[in-house]
């Protein structure tokens, strides 16, 4: 619209005041128009659910008796403190950061490298490594934690049926051991997702920078890590940011791996503690929680890409 | 480069004035949520001309039973919507309807929600409704006794219940020469010998997460967890009883004689189709549940009676059991009322519901004539199973209360189990925390409890 109305304005001789503000007026309103069943759906769909756990947040019940009518009023920072001090909340949300100072680095250290290996000209087949890595993301969440849940399940798994005669018992369904089970099927799930778009911007680099590159004699892991990663940093940045976004909102897995394993509590993740509160109809801190786990997703974010910019300023 | 009339302002006048439209909204939500009281005691005449009545349930077998409804009782039509279990999202789902006036007339809540769903203000007093106080004679006087949940009224009508029992692997308790165990002391006994004669064999699992069949076994020992006192709450969840229960369990995790899996989960049913798991100690509906879950031990198993703290008592717990519970916001209390007896009480209905979906009725009449389906009495070689149920159920102590927010409740022990079995901690540490855990939540709901 900018641009446009910039245009008429270096290409048309100039006009009369009023009439150039009737017309930017009408292009406007014919704007507003078009935007509309857009804003109204952001407004609905968008802000007021934000808002609405906001406001909740900060209320609390008041009742006379048990079965007496509760009434909601307003309870300052009372939800926040509850939540600060619910030993379940703060110890879900450091093992998600756990979860993703482990989970994360490998998972898109992995599709780094199978992007970078689906673009290098040595692997054939291409297209069908590509949806074969990109198929797990497909899978339905809920279906891929049952499947792996067979595959966990000391009784009931393959491997733990071909390891029993070498006197191996894993149990992946223990405690010490279900985070990281849990991270397997996450990594399982989300690689080829990540793949992808680190694969489609190296799809974008122009080859005559290759050409130049190997005029000068770099081989090809000169290439891949002097020329093909720095230029796809951007992306990588992103897929951080979302493998953060991510970590955090963890609920699917941990849910269903709680069906299987005595060693999922109630509240394992941070969504799993808000949700629990929410279910037991104690919405003021249930949104508190959910208020700071997206004051704390912000923040991760915002220092992970802090860090990564001075990085790639060095 | 020059602009007209700067965009971005407006934008922001018009995210303002979107903001105020969502505060409103949200604010007259609030409202909204507040006017549908259920007063107690409230008149309950009949509405009269055709009436259209919604209901949720997920019982097998329910569309048919409500079909048979709308056949002889063409001026109060019933539509049933078929949902999930309550806790894998239905109550959440009914909390939410019930907050937004878009709930159905009537809906399937189990007897530990009950409590929960009132101080909600989510159920109608149908006390005064035609045919109600009538109906109580008919009933289990506990289930009646739940379904008045705190005593000064009535908000649903009890539809089935869950006397406990011992299911038991007789082949295998006559193969290592061990006899049934009828006292718990027996039972311990029996653990012991069989996970001798075989280590791949355990007398049972410890279903950390049925927090309810925990609760069950401490209602069969005496156990109060909730008592209402006055206007105020009592949670003991460490009462002599309960901790009786803890510790008898705690000395068989220690030993090692109890396996770990989830009740119910594919691993549970392997170990029980392949012989690893001897006796379970589980509820009446737990026939059809045992014999889809083991095909291939069919006439193997047997039921006996719950086994005793005392020798010779003869002391059952329940475990599960659902109500039909009449909504806040119904406009038909009446109907709803009249359609809820006759689900539950009438012969027809009930027989649809004990062969579709399994159940083991809340009337006395009904519980005397209930008979196993031929497959699952073949399961049991031939037992008259229910038979074994109907005297445990008599056995049912008539005072047990559940607490105004159980899944909370349950949510804490759970949590305290899964850490006991990984080695943290006690059950009876469990029960002490989900006890304090318990106290604090109810405050937080501003639920009157005793410290």
């Amino acid at each position: 619209m900018v641009v446009a109305a910039s245009q008429t304005v270096a290409g048309v001789a100039p006009r009369p005041r009023v009439a150039r503000r009737r017309r930017a007026n009408g292009s406007a309103r014919a704007a507003w128009l078009l935007l509309a069943p857009f804003l109204i759906g952001f407004a609905v769909f968008y802000v007021a659910p934000i808002v609405v756990a906001l406001v909740k947040s900060f209320t609390a019940v008041t009742r006379t008796s048990t079965y007496g009518r509760p009434v909601e009023v307003f309870a300052g920072l009372g939800n926040y403190t509850a939540a600060l001090g619910d030993t379940g909340f703060t110890g879900s949300v450091g093992r998600v950061l756990l979860f993703g100072v482990i989970q994360i680095p490998v998972m898109l250290g992995l599709a780094l490298v199978l992007a970078l290996a689906l673009d290098s000209a040595v692997v054939r087949l291409r297209r069908f490594f590509r949806l074969a890595f990109f198929l797990p993301y497909a899978v339905p969440g809920v279906i891929a934690a049952v499947m792996w849940g067979f595959f966990y399940a000391p009784n009931l798994s393959p491997v733990n049926q071909l390891l029993d005669p070498l006197g191996i018992h894993p149990d992946l369904l223990s405690g010490n051991v279900i985070l990281y089970s849990i991270a397997n099927i996450v990594t399982w799930t989300f690689t080829g997702y990540n793949m992808l778009i680190l694969y489609s911007s190296l799809q974008a680099i122009p080859p005559q920078l290759y050409e130049a590159a190997r005029l000068d004699g770099a081989s090809g892991w000169t290439i891949a890590w002097r020329i093909k990663v720095p230029i796809i940093a951007p992306s990588l940045v992103l897929t951080g940011v979302f493998s953060i976004i991510g970590t955090f909102q963890l609920f699917t897995e941990p849910q269903v791996m709680a069906g299987v394993s005595s060693a999922v509590s109630s509240s394992y993740t941070p969504s799993m503690a808000a949700y629990a509160q929410i279910s037991a109809q104690n919405h003021g801190l249930g949104a508190a929680m959910s208020v700071l786990v997206t004051l704390l997703i912000a923040v991760l974010s915002w220092l992970f890409f802090r860090i990564t910019r001075a990085r790639a300023a060095l | 480069m020059v602009r007209t009339s700067p965009p971005t302002k407006r934008l922001r006048r018009l995210g303002a004035a979107a903001a105020a439209a969502v505060l409103a909204l949200v604010t007259a939500g609030c409202g909204n949520a507040d006017s549908a009281a259920p007063a107690a005691g409230a008149a309950c005449a009949v509405s009269g001309g055709k009436v259209e009545l919604s209901f949720w349930s997920w019982l097998p077998g329910i569309d048919q039973a409500v079909a048979l409804w709308n056949q002889g009782h063409p001026d109060i039509h019933v539509t049933v919507e078929q949902t999930p279990q309550g806790n894998q999202g239905t109550y959440n789902k009914m909390f939410t309807a019930l907050k937004a006036n878009q709930a159905p007339d009537l809906g399937q809540v189990e007897f530990d929600s009950l409590p929960g769903f009132r101080v909600q203000q989510g159920l109608r007093d149908i006390s005064a409704c035609p045919g109600v106080a009538d109906a109580k004679s008919k009933f289990v006087d506990w289930t009646w006794a739940q379904a008045s949940v705190g005593g000064d009224g009535v908000f649903a009508i009890p539809q089935d219940t869950g006397p406990m029992g011992l299911f038991y692997r007789k082949d295998l308790f006559e193969k290592y020469n061990v006899p049934v165990p009828t006292t718990w002391d027996e039972y311990a006994q029996a653990a012991k010998t069989l996970h001798a004669a075989d280590p791949n064999l355990t007398i049972t699992h410890f279903p950390q997460k049925d927090v309810n069949w925990f609760a069950g076994l401490v209602w069969q020992a005496g156990g109060h967890w909730f008592t209402q006192d006055g206007r105020q709450w009592k949670v003991n969840l460490t009462d002599p009883a309960s901790t009786k229960v803890a510790d008898y369990w705690q000395n068989l995790l220690s030993q090692g004689l109890v396996s770990n899996y989830q009740g119910f989960s594919e691993s549970w049913n392997k170990a029980l189709d392949s012989g690893q798991i001897a006796t379970w100690t589980g509820a009446v509906w737990g026939v059809g549940t045992i014999a889809k879950a083991a095909p291939s031990t069919a006439g193997k198993w047997a039921v006996a009676p719950l086994p005793q703290w005392t020798k010779g008592a003869q002391r059952s717990g329940n475990w599960g059991g659902s109500t039909t519970a009449v909504f806040a916001g119904t406009k038909h209390p009446a109907e709803a009322a009249q359609f809820a007896l006759w689900l539950n009480s009438d012969p027809q209905a009930l027989a649809i519901l004990t062969a579709q979906g399994g159940i083991y009725p809340a009337t006395t009449e009904a519980q005397a004539g209930a008979k196993a389906s031929p497959e699952n009495t073949q399961f049991f070689g031939g037992q008259d199973v229910d038979a074994v149920f109907r005297e445990a159920g008599k056995g049912v102590s008539q005072d047990f209360t559940w607490g105004p927010s159980m899944e909370q409740t349950y949510a804490h022990v759970r949590d305290g189990f899964g850490a006991a079995l990984a080695g943290n901690g006690t059950l009876g540490k469990a029960l002490t925390e989900a006890g304090a855990a318990t106290i604090t939540d109810l405050q937080r709901q501003s639920i009157p409890v005793a410290k």
